[in-house]
């Protein structure tokens, strides 16, 4: 394995996050590249290769097929862009992507762009329809995304005594995150009550417990380490990606060892992410985690897939606020996605956004102070594929 | 002569009473009605499933299925049942509709069949699911039921030792194009029934005072007492039509279903005598006692259907569910269906060789232990609930659909929806609860056979 932190991040870009009708899947792009050019103080030709996100074009506005999707819109052409899709995980893979190709001398920059416009179609219309009239016409038929996860989250209740208000205080704390997220689609804090009565979803978890899908892009434009120009460029480094395929679409719901207690993948992906960065106890070195709280029972899942705590004792880093700002380990910051909102293919990148933010120290009324370690985390396809990154702001 | 080897019935949970249809009449029938996910085939499905065709000395060689309400057209209902059923391709299979009286014509024909000695065994299913157009439930006491008999030329439960079929060129009320016909009730109950039945009777009876239960079934019994006493019968053999008033008149599968009734009433001499535009017979004599009485635990598990609102959501005329948003099609191809058929439908499912892991979906390598060599294995029907959730967006007739992670029985899990969940409150199911599968449609807004597995408390 080639030594790490060897790849640096230098520009960022993010759209606002929420039901954007004004702006068209296009806009998206320009709206998040340019911010990355921008930030990065190159030129678009700069650019020597493209790893484009679109998770579901097809309920979407069947755009993000193929990496044209990109170039168009950026006029960005003559040079190799790929679309990514790997579910919920598809914007950190394509940083993956990026990161191998500038690793193997493929490009000297590279951007990765993860873009989903969902809010064109009614609610219904969308990931409920992709999941009632697509896929196998029999298997696991019932399930919307929520279903999926509030499987884990009985199960979890049962084995390991986690409440509905632990579950639901994971929401209360990213709403509150959220409020000073100016990117964010929801702003405003609520409370226990308002997300334990807010309507069911898939019993235990409602629809405060559960991220809206919408629209918003994310870009990030990288560089091999030796490439950075410390008199124009705020570098974060990356010092561990690691992405992990560990079940499948059906078979988690088919297999008799599966626990629904954790989520193989993001224990998979940690372990190479955290071997490249040399952590070994990543609640004591990490500052910051973004984690994929799609649904919030997924948030407390993952401090214990994660490391941040053993087995069982996700309910204790809620309850004694380990994880809201000003905490142990602050989590979600951002505001998560059960505030951000979740544009599946851009999601990933957000995140890697939104951590290099508070590494430079730029975010604003919710930033980690002193934070130089931070980590993203995503889940995609009902927890079979995980990606980890952690990241840095020293080389 | 022929025997009857087995036999089950099948009797939707559900019932709605006469006070539930039309409070002012003051009406105390009930009907017993398909859950929104059950029609014929799932009701002569479960009817069939578990019979004991294992304990035959030679395989069956047909199913006759008879019903009055057929779901296809040009598509044979008893070659669908037998393929369910997991039955040999090419068996023979005749279907039997048009009339409520084509479950004893089916019968009679298997009995025909297999008294030439060209056939040993024939399953005869009959299923009925009829239901009035809205509002005119109160004009007949329709039901909906099904009824599996296995007939044999191996000794068994009973044997049929005459059987024969009189035909009327005369019906009460029937359909021409469409349009229902009635004569005049006086001349066709007069010409009609009155004069088939009592020129049948005196032509098939040697013996009035051979049998202890006498069996008519025609929506004339009332007034068929006169001809039975005429021919010799006493009225104390008239055997008590005593599921009519519990579940209806579930039509073609109705006589059947009187048929089992005696049979488990210990009855030793049975006449069956079925009307509709002309008269089946058959005198079965009991041989040995049931080991498991059916009709009754069938008929105590119930649910009453509380409203007339329920009622129209059951049959789909009602407002769909929260999200307001129908269920379309599924995308679902024949050729999937033919070729996953082993693991969809017949739940096999396969063991490592190595490890001794259960899956019930296909696999190249065990999750487990890597190895790569796997047997069948049938799975069971029957579980414990590992984990589950309740989808409140998923479109339903009845929100919320419940999903259930089953850990079945002997090994291997598979995650379904519950069924039968009308009523929230009378269908609660925890995580180790015992739960077995059930064929169902898996979606209500059927546009084409679509029968998957759900479950069901145990």
């Amino acid at each position: 394995m080639k030594k790490q932190n060897d790849i640096a991040i230098i520009g960022i870009g993010v759209t606002k996050f929420g039901e954007l009708f004004h702006q068209s899947y296009d806009d998206l792009v320009r709206d998040a590249a340019k911010q990355a050019v921008n930030d990065a103080q190159i030129s678009m030709d700069e650019i020597g290769a493209a790893w484009l996100s679109t998770a579901f074009p097809e309920i979407g506005v069947f755009k993000g097929r193929s990496g044209m999707d990109l170039s168009e819109p950026l006029s960005l052409y003559n040079i190799p862009v790929t679309r990514v899709s790997n579910f919920c995980a598809s914007g950190a893979d394509a940083i993956r992507n990026a990161v191998n190709a500038l690793r193997a001398g493929e490009c000297d920059v590279a951007m990765a762009l993860g873009v989903e416009k969902l809010r064109d179609r009614q609610p219904q219309d969308s990931i409920v329809k992709m999941m009632v009239e697509y896929g196998h016409p029999f298997l696991q038929k019932g399930f919307t995304a929520a279903g999926t996860f509030a499987v884990y989250a009985n199960r979890m209740m049962k084995e390991y005594g986690i409440t509905r208000e632990d579950i639901s205080n994971v929401s209360v704390k990213n709403h509150l995150h959220g409020s000073m997220n100016e990117k964010a689609f929801y702003r405003k804090p609520c409370t226990l009550e308002e997300v334990m009565k807010s309507p069911m979803v898939a019993n235990p978890l409602t629809v405060l417990d559960s991220c809206p899908t919408t629209d918003g892009a994310a870009c990030v434009i990288m560089v091999r380490a030796e490439d950075v120009d410390k008199n124009k460029h705020h570098p974060i480094y990356i010092d561990g990606i690691g992405l992990s395929v560990s079940t499948g679409w059906d078979l988690p719901f088919f297999d008799p060892y599966h626990d629904f207690l954790s989520f193989q993948a993001t224990k998979d992906a940690a372990a190479i992410a955290y071997k490249q960065a040399g952590i070994t106890k990543p609640i004591d070195e990490i500052d910051l985690v973004e984690v994929h709280d799609c649904f919030s029972i997924v948030e407390l899942l993952t401090y214990e897939d994660l490391g941040l705590c053993k087995p069982g004792e996700s309910k204790d880093m809620i309850r004694g606020k380990a994880t809201q700002l000003g905490g142990q380990i602050p989590v979600n910051v951002s505001g998560g996605l059960l505030s951000c909102g979740h544009p599946v293919g851009s999601t990933g990148i957000r995140m890697v956004v939104e951590i290099a933010n508070h590494l430079r120290g730029n975010a604003g009324d919710r930033q980690v102070k002193g934070a130089k370690k931070g980590l993203s985390h995503n889940i995609g396809g009902p927890g079979a594929i995980a990606s980890v990154i952690v990241l840095n702001n020293e080389n | 002569m022929s025997f009857i080897k087995d036999y089950n019935i099948a009797i939707p949970r559900f019932r709605i009473t006469d006070n539930s249809l039309h409070p002012r009449l003051g009406r105390n029938g009930q009907h017993s009605i398909c859950f929104a996910d059950e029609d014929l085939i799932t009701l002569a499905f479960q009817a069939a499933a578990n019979l004991k065709l294992e304990t035959l000395n030679s395989k069956l060689d047909g199913v006759l299925f008879a019903t009055s309400t057929p779901v296809f057209k040009n598509r044979y209902h008893a070659s669908f049942l037998a393929d369910l059923l997991n039955l040999p391709q090419g068996i023979l299979a005749l279907d039997f509709t048009n009339s409520t009286r084509s479950g004893t014509d089916a019968l009679l024909l298997a009995n025909t069949l297999i008294d030439s000695g060209e056939y040993k065994n024939i399953l005869v299913v009959t299923a009925d699911v009829h239901f009035p157009a809205i509002g005119k439930e109160l004009s007949t006491p329709f039901g909906h039921g099904a009824c599996a008999i296995l007939l044999s030329n191996e000794k068994g439960i009973a044997e049929i030792t005459a059987a024969k079929s009189y035909s009327s060129s005369l019906a009460e009320e029937f359909s021409y194009k469409g349009n229902t016909i009635q004569y005049d009730p006086r001349f066709s109950r007069d010409a009609g029934f009155k004069t088939n039945l009592t020129a049948s009777l005196k032509n098939f009876i040697t013996n009035p005072k051979a049998y202890d239960a006498v069996i008519l079934n025609s929506l004339y019994a009332r007034i068929a007492g006169g001809i039975f006493a005429k021919t010799g019968f006493e009225e104390t053999h008239f055997a008590k039509d005593t599921l009519t008033s519990k579940i209806g008149n579930t039509g073609a599968a109705h006589a059947l279903l009187l048929l089992v009734n005696e049979i488990e009433n210990e009855k030793k001499n049975i006449l069956l005598a079925d009307y509709t535009n002309g008269t089946n017979f058959f005198e079965i004599k009991k041989q040995s006692t049931i080991q498991e009485k059916v009709v009754q635990n069938q008929l105590e598990n119930v649910e009453f259907i509380t409203s007339y609102q329920d009622y129209l959501l059951l049959r789909k005329a009602g407002n769909y569910n929260s999200a307001n948003y129908e269920t379309k099609e599924m995308f679902s191809s024949e050729m999937m269906q033919e070729r996953e058929k082993d693991t969809l439908q017949y739940l096999k499912g396969l063991k490592c060789d190595s490890c001794g892991t259960i899956y019930y979906l296909k696999s190249t390598r065990c999750k487990k232990c890597k190895t790569d060599k796997f047997s069948e294995f049938q799975l069971s029907k029957q579980g414990t609930v590992y984990t589950l959730t309740s989808e409140h967006y998923f479109p339903s007739s009845f929100p919320p659909i419940h999903m259930l992670v089953i850990d079945l029985d002997g090994g291997g899990r598979v995650t379904v929806q519950q069924t039968d969940t009308m009523y929230l409150e009378n269908n609660k199911i925890e995580i180790g609860s015992k739960v077995k599968l059930v064929l169902r449609k898996m979606i209500e807004n059927d546009a084409k056979p679509n029968y998957f597995w759900k479950a069901i408390p145990l």
